[in-house]
């Protein structure tokens, strides 16, 4: 049992990160003086449209690209969806018709682009799922040969979110692009960066995207704020209509609050990133060597390095102890203090659970196992100690009888 | 008088004529524990129990009675002196209220004279009432044969009138029918055959079988849900919560994978045993419906009976799922039965149990387990939850 119930370590950050105290303190702020409608025309209203375009230009910057290229959403899921719903305009602009409309996406995509892409095919947009290697990455030349004379979209996320694999999105682009130019056609790239956002180093520039999602609560921010990065020039058109706020993609009165606290929590997580990494990158170390002391670890994929695999995010790591299910051991850690989730925190869904695992090759008896433990900023070595100690401890005898004796 | 009174038509209660005072007194006790805040009387006059409240509270009584195992039916009544003018009072103010209500516009009025001494007979009393509510409301009429609503009369020591009543649930009063111990699981069908055996005047206390980490809390907040949803049913029932993670773990450890079902049930009928005796319980009650699963056949159930010398009750035994399910949803259980909690993980439910299990290999196996100080360790954890 939890020896301090007052007190449990937090790991679960890829679920939902705790405030990051400036963004939170920010977002008070700002909700106290600029209330106003940022597209009334009084005073009070200019003053809010101006730290709109503070905010704007203080999120370009830190990811590197123009403030008209950002378009403030809900978060991650609109980001996605919005991107992928656009599709669905494309017979109004006298485009490609949607019988020939292809999105090429993959199997171990968040299921706000996987389920919304499916949900496409009912609407006449077809859809090729490509699997990850074994390794949960997917290759760039899997993408290429799924490439079709209808593909409009392609669709890959930068890190999954439940086993951390990074994914060669500048690999992706490359031949997304040279298979484009010879066919005369242009081809959107998108990429969920959710779970890469102030977590990895990465730029949308060299990485060559047409569009990226990001989300607010991941980094600290509060929930209902994460935008959507659109290169210029080649934004798609959205589909909701309203009054005309984010350049037309996303209307609704801006949620500056949100808006204030997010590019604030980004551009303090950023400025933090190199130290943070370096701590997220001794954390993931003790963490793998200590779960594979478990008998029975499992850790997903069997082919992470327990060092700095520079294909994993350092942030998150996927671990099982078949056949004991995922669920008996997040209520073993919690019970001890520790929050921790099976498999990816947002899906709800009982057969979505373990479909990441299971395109990996995973058996789906195995699949059912995989738990996820992630880190954050003031995630401390001794905390993982502590996890790794509680692990090695509780896991055993419940894996025993999970295995059983005849 | 003041407040709201309610006139309670009991059933069965009634035939058992030497036992009738504690029955009685079984049906006050059943109402009043699930009311302890509200003031109220309750008191019985020739055969007719009759529970007085402040108007406030009538709502609050009124759901209460409905769900009184002993009460046929119910109903406000409105008390007057033994005067044909009160009565006609009163009897015209109930009718404005009916019509007010829109119950319809055809009546009769029903008498009954207990108390002879009054002047008139019931059927002069019935002709002038209804003379009188059909001059006052010229849209009302009599119609003995199909009426809309009936205003019935008592003459007693006083004058009773009261219009259609509620009907109550039957049975027999909660603690008249001894006590018995329910195994609770999160499923649909143990709410129901608790209920059963409750209508029956048995008054129940409950075991769940808590296997954390394996079983979630979720699953065992539903079965405090559910105990609470019996309650409204059964005053005074407490969950028993049992920690069954290491009888669990020896029945995983020791026997076949086909054989942990039925083992397990066994166990389950053994600890029963050992609790009801600590609560003075004289039977089980289990959810069993014959050949339901693979535990429910007539061998698995000479098998797991086997492990307790009380009687088990299995009021379900010869009903269907449907027939489960149409109780579970009057009684309100079927939604949180249905939540999907029920994760008595797949690991401990073989994809191959046994259907029909040898007796004698079973003991053996059961046995094997030594798990008879695992049961008596178990008893130590219990944690009462009350309702």
């Amino acid at each position: 049992m939890n020896p301090n119930p007052d007190r449990t370590t937090y790991l679960d950050w890829a679920a939902s990160a705790p405030p990051e105290p400036a963004a939170l303190e920010e977002a008070r702020e700002v909700s106290a003086r600029y209330f106003a409608n940022p597209s009334s025309p009084h005073r009070a209203g200019k003053s809010a449209e101006d730290r709109l375009a503070a905010a704007r230009a203080q999120c370009a910057a830190s990811l590197g690209v123009e403030p008209k290229e950002i378009v403030f959403t809900s978060g991650g899921t609109e980001s996605n969806t919005g991107v992928l719903l656009s599709l669905l305009d494309r017979h109004r602009l006298g485009g490609v018709e949607r019988q020939k409309t292809r999105i090429v996406t993959t199997a171990i995509e968040h299921a706000s682009i996987y389920e919304q892409a499916l949900g496409l095919q009912g609407h006449g947009i077809a859809c090729s799922v490509v699997r990850p290697k074994p390794d949960g990455r997917v290759s760039p030349d899997a993408i290429g040969e799924a490439l079709q004379d209808d593909t409009v979209m392609v669709s890959v996320m930068l890190v999954n979110n439940e086993t951390g694999a990074i994914q060669d999105i500048a690999g992706i682009a490359r031949i997304v692009r040279e298979f484009s130019a010879r066919k005369g056609r242009r081809i959107l790239l998108h990429t969920d960066a959710v779970q890469a956002l102030a977590k990895i180093p990465f730029s949308l520039r060299a990485m060559d995207v047409d569009a990226a999602s990001f989300s607010g609560h991941k980094i600290g921010a509060p929930r209902g704020i994460g935008a959507l990065y659109l290169k210029a020039g080649h934004a798609p058109s959205f589909l909701s209509i309203g009054g005309g706020q984010e350049a037309g993609h996303r209307p609704g009165t801006e949620n500056l609050p949100g808006i204030a606290a997010f590019s604030t929590a980004l551009a303090a997580r950023l400025a933090r990133l190199p130290e943070d990494t370096a701590a997220a990158q001794e954390n993931v170390r003790r963490l793998l060597e200590g779960l594979r002391l478990i008998r029975g670890a499992w850790v997903l994929p069997l082919a992470r390095q327990d060092g700095n695999d520079p294909h994993f995010s350092p942030w998150i790591v996927s671990v099982g102890f078949p056949p004991l299910p995922a669920e008996v051991v997040v209520r073993t850690a919690d019970a001890a203090g520790f929050s921790i989730s099976s498999g990816a925190a947002c899906s709800t869904k009982k057969k979505d659970r373990t479909r990441v695992p299971e395109s990996m090759g995973l058996p789906e008896e195995t699949a059912r196992c995989m738990v996820r433990i992630s880190t954050g900023p003031s995630t401390r070595p001794e905390d993982i100690d502590a996890f790794v100690d509680m692990m090695q401890r509780d896991i055993p005898p419940l894996a025993a009888i999970s295995r059983g004796g005849t | 008088m003041s407040g709201t009174l309610f006139l309670i038509k009991y059933g069965e209660i009634a035939l058992k004529k030497r036992n009738r005072g504690a029955f009685i007194r079984y049906l006050k006790d059943s109402i009043r524990a699930r009311l302890p805040r509200v003031q109220l009387s309750v008191y019985e006059i020739f055969h007719r129990v009759f529970l007085r409240c402040a108007e406030a509270d009538a709502a609050q009584v009124t759901s209460v009675l409905a769900r009184t195992f002993g009460i046929v039916s119910f109903c406000e009544a409105v008390e007057a002196g033994l005067d044909i003018a009160a009565i006609e009072k009163i009897a015209l103010a109930l009718a404005a209220r009916y019509l007010a209500a829109g119950m319809g516009t055809r009546f009769k009025a029903e008498v009954r004279r207990a108390e002879k001494a009054f002047p008139m007979t019931s059927y002069e009393i019935a002709c002038r009432l209804g003379d009188a509510l059909c001059g006052n409301f010229p849209e009302l009429k009599v119609d003995v044969h199909t009426p809309d609503w009936v205003l019935s009369v008592e003459i007693r020591e006083r004058a009773y009138l009261y219009g259609p009543s509620t009907g109550g649930p039957y049975g027999l009063p909660t603690g008249s029918s001894g006590r018995g111990l329910l195994l609770l699981s999160g499923g649909i069908d143990s709410p129901v055959a608790g209920w059963m055996m409750a209508k029956r005047g048995m008054a129940i206390h409950a075991v769940y079988f808590h296997s954390a980490p394996f079983t979630s809390e979720q699953a065992r907040e539903k079965v405090e849900t559910l105990t609470r949803r019996l309650a409204g049913w059964t005053p005074g029932i407490a969950l028993h919560v049992v920690h069954f993670t290491p009888v669990l773990a020896r029945i995983k450890e020791r026997a076949l994978a086909e054989e942990i079902t039925l083992l397990l049930r066994a166990c389950m009928m053994r600890f029963a045993t050992l609790l009801a005796a600590r609560l003075g319980s004289m039977c089980l009650v289990t959810g069993e419906s014959l050949g339901q699963v693979a535990s429910q056949t007539v061998e698995s159930m000479h098998f797991t009976g086997s492990y307790t010398d009380l009687p088990v009750f299995r009021p379900l035994v010869g009903m269907n799922k449907e027939e489960i399910i149409a109780v579970a949803q009057r009684i309100n259980t079927f939604e949180t039965s249905n939540l999907p909690f029920a994760d008595c993980c797949v690991l401990f439910a073989p994809e191959h149990p046994l259907i029909h299990p040898d007796k004698r290999k079973m003991d053996l196996s059961f046995r094997k387990l030594d798990v008879e100080p695992l049961l008596l360790q178990a008893l130590e954890t219990v944690e009462i939850v009350r309702s």
